[in-house]
């Protein structure tokens, strides 16, 4: 490690990936962050005063996050069963453990927005698209498909989260501004991860790319439909929504999927 | 200052300069390796010769001395192994290595 005067650019790249998958890094990460808040913002940040269809536009975006965000908490916990290697799995076991607090956070700001039953509010006004990307991510969980699991959960789902929650941030009421900010800052590990571990089983494997172009041939009409419904219910531009996406086309790209 | 500048121009050849990291607040790793970070702030952020944008996550990454063609970094922020080089503009850039 990259201790006192010791360069952390000179580590051992076996040595960092293990030290960075490791539930001791997530620890003293996140510590960095989240110590002093209370469900995801300060305790004193105050509650912003919203026009009731602002509020009303906000809960519907909070909703579609839920769903996401629920979307990845069984996906992340799922695949720990069948991640390669022990250093995968605790990973996994962070990531599971960031998801599980970004939708107990999310639902916590459902109910500081007025909001008496998320559940049933994050059902009724969630996007069908990403239901249907739920269905799917889950499918290839339990066929135990690793790569295909993998690439829709951590690359496309996760880059979309990423791109849709900065946008979202710049112009959030302070509250949920706070809880986003937290959010991406996690997000950038699992992107991170997703990218690295797939990079590495792609290496010389067409098989695994060509099914994974698959994938993706059938995920990324879901995904950017997901996408422009956000982006537009958060008051982006149609031409920075393009911008935003390529985000995600850009990590597909460096995979190989151009 | 510009590209042209020889305070901030790349180079590939003689002595390294070295660089004093301080901490910039980058707090999304252990806190004893924050000097290694900092945030980018967008298209007109200028680089200096220790620093390179991670292509994954956006997060300049700083080395104490200067980058060269073929030195690996790491960020830690999304866990990349990424290797310098020169882009088709000549700027130098992270380039993943998975």
């Amino acid at each position: 490690m990259a201790e006192g005067g010791a360069d952390l650019h000179q580590m051992d790249p076996e040595a960092f990936r293990e030290h960075v998958r490791s539930f001791q890094f997530w620890l003293d990460a996140v510590e960095g962050y989240l110590e002093g808040t209370e469900y995801g913002h300060q305790p004193d940040t105050p509650e912003a005063i919203l026009e009731p269809l602002e509020r009303d536009r906000l809960i519907t975006v909070l909703c579609n996050y839920c769903m996401g965000e629920t979307a990845a908490l069984e996906g992340a916990g799922g695949l720990i069963a069948i991640a390669p290697n022990r250093a995968t799995k605790v990973f996994l076991a962070t990531q599971t453990v960031d998801e599980g607090r970004h939708l107990e956070v999310l639902v916590h700001r459902l109910r500081e927005l007025g909001v008496a039953e998320p559940e049933l509010e994050i059902d009724r006004r969630a996007s069908p698209k990403l239901k249907s990307f739920k269905i799917r991510l889950h499918e290839f969980v339990h066929g135990r498909d690793w790569e295909a699991a993998l690439f829709a959960q951590n690359v496309i789902l996760e880059a979309m989260e990423f791109a849709v929650f900065h946008r979202h941030a710049r112009t959030a009421d302070p509250r949920t501004r706070e809880i986003l900010e937290g959010i991406i800052k996690d997000e950038r590990r699992h992107i991170g991860f997703g990218e690295n571990e797939l990079g590495r089983r792609l290496r010389g494997n067409g098989d695994v790319r060509e099914r994974l172009r698959e994938v993706r041939r059938e995920l990324d009409p879901l995904v950017l439909g997901c996408f422009e419904e956000t982006l537009a219910s958060v008051g982006t531009p149609s031409d920075e929504r393009v911008d935003l996406s390529r985000s995600y086309v850009q990590a597909v790209e460096r995979l190989g999927f151009a | 200052m510009s590209a042209g500048d020889p305070l901030t121009a790349p180079q590939d050849e003689g002595p390294r300069r070295r660089f004093e990291l301080d901490d910039r607040g980058f707090d999304e790793v252990p806190r004893k390796y924050r000097k290694y970070y900092r945030r980018w702030q967008g298209p007109d952020d200028e680089l200096a010769p220790n620093e390179v944008l991670c292509p994954v996550c956006k997060v300049v990454v700083r080395s104490a001395r200067e980058l060269r063609v073929g030195d690996r970094i790491y960020c830690m922020a999304c866990m990349t192994r990424m290797r310098i080089v020169r882009d088709d503009q000549g700027r130098l850039v992270g380039e993943c290595e998975y």
